[in-house]
């Protein structure tokens, strides 16, 4: 009989696999910080134009996250690009979400530092 | 397992000396799909425990680590797992306490928002320790977001027998069910949540019997705080060395601190214990905001007290803080600033505690309301001599006789903003002034020589207390005058000095 670390070693497996198929490992992950905060600065509008993005063919791995801590530059919205490592864009609302669609996950350059 | 948060947000500013242990997942990971939390090794502490250590070896781990209680009082977690597992009974409690009455404070919403599993893992695991098949999370009704991921988490786990019964075919069960509070802020002690949880009203009632020996429905019962909670994993898989590396000597590990007020980055921190306060406030918290001098720190909420600005290079741990006649408290840690008037910041939290004490014991219920009374009247011009010692005595009576720790601690922002500002609360009662100017109704309003009487105050003023004639300076009546503000708002000249 298998001890339970071994089977949570199989359910550890059978989830990593499960986020392989999702696009964890090939495609660019994008992150939104959807808890209470960020939800009451806006961060559903911002879910809302990747989502619409992803409707219209966009080809990215849509990911919601709880609260950092920074409610100072809430909402957030992390990409990740899998060679490159992670970006984070700060308050972010439906226009420039729209830019990070354009720029960063179409165009693949990330928005100019001032930017973020 | 702990600070991937910097591989995300870098190494710079607000994050540099932050370590994430009770936060290492908010922000990192989704809350609604356990996959990603068992990508970022969850639940192998609950699997380890279960592959064959003793419970007494894991309650002796969970000692030997220091950890403490997050939710206030900072007893010994290990210690209370201890006497809990030592009772003999059918049936033993786990309760987690997210009430999180502080105002002000976020950490418990955050981490159960933005990390559930975890807490639902520690609890599993103190299931185990203690000898318990039960736990419940008693979580305030205000929080609608984080009640519904905890539902979401609790089913997930239940789905991949990570709860329930015979969790990963070891034998253990262990199940959790969720209990809504009505927000009162005495729910959140714990004899009190008990009442509620069995259906009567929310009062705290005499320890001993501690919930130890005796909780929900007379059952031994083990209850800890979320940010405890989310602890326990880790300090079961990276083991009691490493976590007690962390901290002071009585104090270990981190501590995540709500920081607010006036303050450049707002938000949750979490630092190991014995960091300064000035590195919270300058270096994290990116200082105060238009180049304002620092004049105070409350830390601990409303049964916290205020830390002067001369005082900020002393180490958080719960032993400092109270040293100085403060607490650390949930977490709450609230910037003030030199355009604050500390008997009104004083006032404010005792109008808190005042509204939510429950009235089951005399020294809270009546004590606190005369405590506010004369601190409205000192507020309001009508302080008089001798209310400073009235205010103390009346406030370390309350400390020593109240039932529960909200009585216990009410005083506390009175007490220490006295003692060391009390030269503004002299300055209230004898000279009438608020110097920080915060205090309404002991603001005076005066006409100066910009005035060129186009008459706008003298329409304005609800009382009739302002006088003179077209394009003549215009003067107000100090003893008709009600200090409404009126005039002040309405001067497009900057006429009207308020002082
Ligand atoms: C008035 C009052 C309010 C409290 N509110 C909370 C609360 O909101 N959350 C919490 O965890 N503990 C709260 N406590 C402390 C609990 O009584 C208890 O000590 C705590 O849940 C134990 O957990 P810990 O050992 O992990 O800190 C409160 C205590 C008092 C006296």
């Amino acid at each position: 009989m298998k001890t339970p670390l071994e089977l949570l070693t199989d359910k550890k497996n059978a989830a990593a696999e499960r986020l392989k198929e999702k696009g964890y490992l090939s495609k660019k992950r994008v992150y939104i910080g959807m808890a209470t905060c960020e939800i009451a600065a806006g961060s559903k509008e911002v879910m809302a134009e990747f989502e619409a993005a992803k409707k219209q063919g966009l080809d990215i791995y849509l990911s919601q996250k709880g609260c950092a801590g920074r409610c100072h530059v809430e909402p957030t919205v992390e990409v990740v690009d899998p060679e490159k490592g992670p970006v984070l864009y700060t308050k972010v609302d439906a226009k420039k979400a729209k830019e990070i669609i354009q720029k960063h996950l179409i165009g693949g350059e990330p928005l100019a530092e001032g930017e973020k | 397992m702990h600070n991937r948060s910097l591989e995300v947000f870098g190494k710079a500013g607000y994050f540099n000396s932050q370590l994430r242990i009770a936060l290492r997942n908010c922000g990192i990971i989704d809350p609604g799909d356990l996959d990603d939390y068992l990508n970022v090794r969850g639940f192998e502490a609950l699997a380890k425990v279960l592959s064959g250590i003793k419970s007494e070896a894991v309650i002796a781990e969970i000692k030997r680590s220091g950890l403490r209680g997050r939710g206030g009082a900072g007893f010994g977690t290990g210690l209370k797992w201890e006497l809990v597992a030592r009772e003999k009974s059918d049936q033993k409690y786990v309760i987690c306490n997210a009430d999180e009455g502080d105002p002000g404070a976020f950490m418990d919403r955050s981490i159960i928002e933005g990390d559930p599993f975890s807490v639902l893992e520690g609890m599993a695991i103190a299931g185990y320790a203690v000898g318990s098949d039960k736990g419940i999370v008693y979580i305030r009704a205000e929080y609608p977001l984080a009640i519904k991921r905890l539902e979401k988490a609790i089913e997930a786990a239940r789905k991949q027998n990570l709860l329930g019964k015979d969790i990963l075919s070891s034998g253990f069960s262990f199940d959790i069910e969720i209990r809504l509070g009505a927000g009162a802020f005495v729910c959140g002690e714990e004899t009190a949540l008990m009442q509620s949880i069995e259906g009567h009203r929310g009062m705290p009632r005499p320890r001993p019997p501690y919930p130890s020996a005796s909780g929900l429905f007379c059952k031994p019962t083990l209850i800890n705080n979320v940010e405890t909670w989310a602890n326990v994993p880790v300090i079961v898989v990276e083991g009691a060395e490493w976590f007690s590396s962390v901290g002071t000597e009585k104090s270990k590990g981190t501590k995540v601190f709500a920081l607010a007020g006036k303050i450049n980055n707002t938000g949750l921190v979490e630092v190991p214990m014995g960091t300064t306060l000035r590195h919270v406030i300058y270096d994290i918290g990116g200082g105060i905001p238009g180049s304002k001098k620092l004049k105070a720190v409350q830390t601990g909420g409303p049964s916290g007290g205020c830390i002067p600005a001369d005082l900020i290079d002393t180490p958080i741990d719960y032993e400092s803080l109270g040293k100085i006649g403060s607490i650390m408290g949930s977490g709450g840690m609230i910037v003030i600033d030199e355009d604050s008037c500390m008997v009104s910041i004083a006032k404010f939290f005792l109008e808190f505690t005042q509204s939510e004490s429950c009235g089951k014991c005399t020294p809270c219920r009546e004590g606190t309301k005369r405590m506010l009374e004369i601190l409205t009247r000192i507020t309001e011009g009508q302080g008089k001599e001798g209310d400073i010692e009235k205010l103390e005595r009346l406030g370390n009576m309350i400390k020593k006789s109240s039932l529960c720790g909200l009585g216990q601690s009410a005083p506390n922002p009175v007490l220490s903003t006295i003692r060391y500002f009390r030269n503004e609360y002299e300055d209230h009662i004898k000279n009438k002034k608020c110097t920080a100017g915060a205090c309404e109704k002991m603001l005076s309003y005066v006409i100066n020589d910009k005035c060129i009487g186009c008459g706008a105050c003298k329409r304005a003023c609800p009382v009739n207390a302002i006088s003179g004639s077209t394009k003549q300076k215009h003067l107000i009546n100090q003893d008709l005058c009600t200090k409404c503000g009126e005039c002040y708002k309405t001067c497009k000249f900057s006429a009207i000095d308020k002082g």
